[in-house]
């Protein structure tokens, strides 16, 4: 049965009917938070501990930015914009991403693969850039954790923490600074199953212990979230904004609710700046202490009058290092303006074309180990018969001669 | 002489195969260039390539809109990347037990089959056997550019005749074309207008 058109036309013409109130109110709040910002500029020692203040007795859960440690690095204010240095003649860029097939109880066979892409470009030297690929079976007693068997959610655990690895052997060996992103978030995102919280713990110590070894090894790391909707600073403008009366019940409150950093600094940052770096405020971010600690800063990778927005998430041992962040800063600039127009990191995106799996590709998988498995005289299943009729042809139609 | 390797076949049928290749084999072969795919029990299929082509794909398109390309990415999208990169080739023979046929090949070449591109001994074996039963082959394909394709080939097959010293293979090449085309004055004229160009291009490039 295909989809009611009559009755999405209705709820459409509906939105439709309420999206300029609604676009109004969302102008309000971008000017609110834009003043707030500007208000609290310089504020930066008692913004901080008024964050930090929040978290540590009204709200443990409180997710924002926070303004970075005095002595740190040089103070920036909120609205601080920094134009882009000259991209040295001399820097290797890393950069891998990942892509999965994830135990379907509907195949005749059960397995998963992490499949991780990863591609090494050399500036300065007359060598083409070289694409490395790693893939890894998962199978029988494999399959299980110890609490569980694998899920969707433990096997991306498991390709976020390939890429990280790939990165690391990536960067043995260079005499000349390295530049390593991922795609999205630094931070490890766990699976919410309780049976698949002991495999994260695990994940995370290996995760730590990569990190730390990336920053002994001196790589400048980064997580590039493109098109970033999160509302990190201005989530941490509500807590400024809040009088201390307020601030008990500051997790209920969402004066700006819709209004995205991204918004917020695309007013700012002209091409090729960033924006001050802030360090992040979360309950799950504390497991990074010390050099590890994650910290972010907004990128405008667009053009005149046509901006965009990226946000950059870096461990301290960047954050803290204005040589390597400028470098981070310049490389991405560089890397996001071989795209055009639409700019995000040229490295990124082979890492991605190395690294993901067509269904064309999954269904040979499939029929490798079917017939791997025939061979030896070991008994395979049947598809599920939800799947039989998924995989029936469409509606032919008669053709006459 | 080391046998030149310009590719693999990817699809092929009695009238024609087409080769896929990496952009640093593209530099060998060339449009009108006799080729020849060894089959095993002395077989070998003969064509000649009339279409050379490298497709796009949504990072080629997005990339010639950015303003000047790095070296390092170029290098990256002709070596690492899976540019689709074809060559079209019109069957015109085969040879069997050492014998060369000017006839369309019994059965076709399978795919990732090898193709090499002939070196001037054996452009002069194939195109000196018989009588230019081949030309037939490129006269009746409509569809490509029959004069331009004739020219590109005569032009290369005629270096390998003089170096072989043999100056009059032109000569009844053309003198066979004329025949052939006798009845289809446009087309001839097409014909002789490329070869000239081709010949007295060749002759200027001498000098």
């Amino acid at each position: 049965m295909a989809v009611d058109f009559q009755q999405v036309r209705e709820q459409v013409k509906q939105l439709g009917e309420n999206a300029r109130q609604h676009e109004q109110s969302l102008q309000d709040k971008r000017k609110q938070a834009s003043e707030l910002l500007e208000h609290h500029a310089g504020n930066l020692q008692k913004l901080r501990e008024k964050v930090l203040r929040v978290a540590q007795q009204f709200d443990q859960s409180l997710r924002c930015a926070v303004p970075v440690e005095a002595g740190f690095r040089p103070p920036e204010a909120l609205d601080a914009h920094f134009p882009v240095s000259q991209m040295p003649a001399q820097v290797v860029v890393l950069a891998a991403d990942g892509s999965q097939i994830a135990p379907d109880r509907h195949q005749q066979v059960r397995y998963c693969l992490i499949n991780v892409g990863g591609i090494c470009i050399q500036h300065g030297q007359a060598l083409p850039p070289v694409i490395h690929v790693e893939s890894q079976l998962f199978y029988g007693d494999e399959l299980y954790t110890p609490t569980g068997t694998i899920t969707e959610s433990t096997l991306a655990l498991r390709r976020d923490l390939h890429e990280r690895e790939m990165l690391l052997n990536l960067a043995q060996g260079f005499s000349q600074p390295v530049v390593s992103f991922t795609d999205g978030p630094m931070e490890l995102w766990g699976p919410r199953e309780v049976e698949a919280q002991g495999e994260f713990r695990k994940s995370l110590e290996e995760y730590l212990k990569l990190l730390r070894q990336l920053a002994k090894l001196g790589v400048i790391t980064a997580g590039y979230v493109d098109n970033p909707l999160a509302d990190l600073v201005v989530r941490m403008l509500e807590v400024a904004g809040a009088s201390e009366s307020e601030l008990s019940q500051v997790r209920a409150q969402h004066p700006l609710r819709g209004v995205t950093d991204k918004e917020l600094f695309r007013e700012i940052l002209l091409p090729g700046e960033r924006s001050a770096v802030f360090a992040l405020q979360s309950h799950s971010a504390a497991q990074y202490s010390e050099e590890l600690s994650l910290h972010f800063f907004y990128l405008n990778v667009g053009r005149d009058a046509h901006p965009w927005l990226a946000r950059v998430e870096i461990p301290a041992w960047v954050a803290g290092n204005d040589e390597q962040l400028n470098l981070l800063h310049a490389s991405l600039v560089d890397q996001c303006h071989i795209l055009g127009a639409h700019p995000y990191p040229y490295a990124l995106h082979r890492a991605h074309e190395v690294a993901v799996v067509s269904l064309q590709e999954k269904d040979q998988i499939t029929q490798m180990i079917t017939l791997e498995l025939h061979n030896r005289g070991v008994g395979i299943g049947d598809k599920s018969n939800k799947q039989y009729f998924k995989d029936q042809p469409g509606r032919t139609s008669f053709r006459g001669s | 002489m080391k046998p030149i390797e310009i590719g693999r076949l990817l699809r092929a049928g009695t009238t024609g195969f087409v080769v896929g290749c990496r952009v640093s084999q593209l530099e060998a072969p060339s449009f009108g260039a006799l080729v020849r795919v060894p089959l095993g029990d002395a077989y070998q299929v003969y064509g000649l390539i009339y279409d050379m082509r490298i497709d796009d794909d949504g990072l080629v398109r997005q990339l010639v809109t950015a303003d000047g390309v790095d070296e390092h990415i170029i290098a990256d999208n002709r070596i690492n990347r899976n540019v689709p990169l074809e060559m079209s080739v019109l069957g015109v023979g085969y040879q069997q037990d050492g014998r060369i046929f000017h006839l369309l090949p019994p059965r076709p070449a399978l795919c990732l089959d090898l193709i090499y591109l002939c070196d001037p001994q054996e452009i002069c074996e194939f195109t000196a056997a018989g009588r230019f039963g081949y030309f037939r082959h490129v006269l009746r394909a409509q569809d490509l550019p029959v004069g331009e394709l004739l020219a590109a080939h005569v032009q290369q097959v005629q270096r390998a005749h003089l170096a072989a010293g043999d100056p009059t293979w032109i000569e009844r090449a053309t003198r066979e074309l004329i025949t052939l085309l006798r009845d289809d004055y446009p087309t001839l004229m097409s014909v002789l207008g490329a070869l000239a160009d081709a010949v007295s291009g060749d002759v200027v490039g001498e000098a």
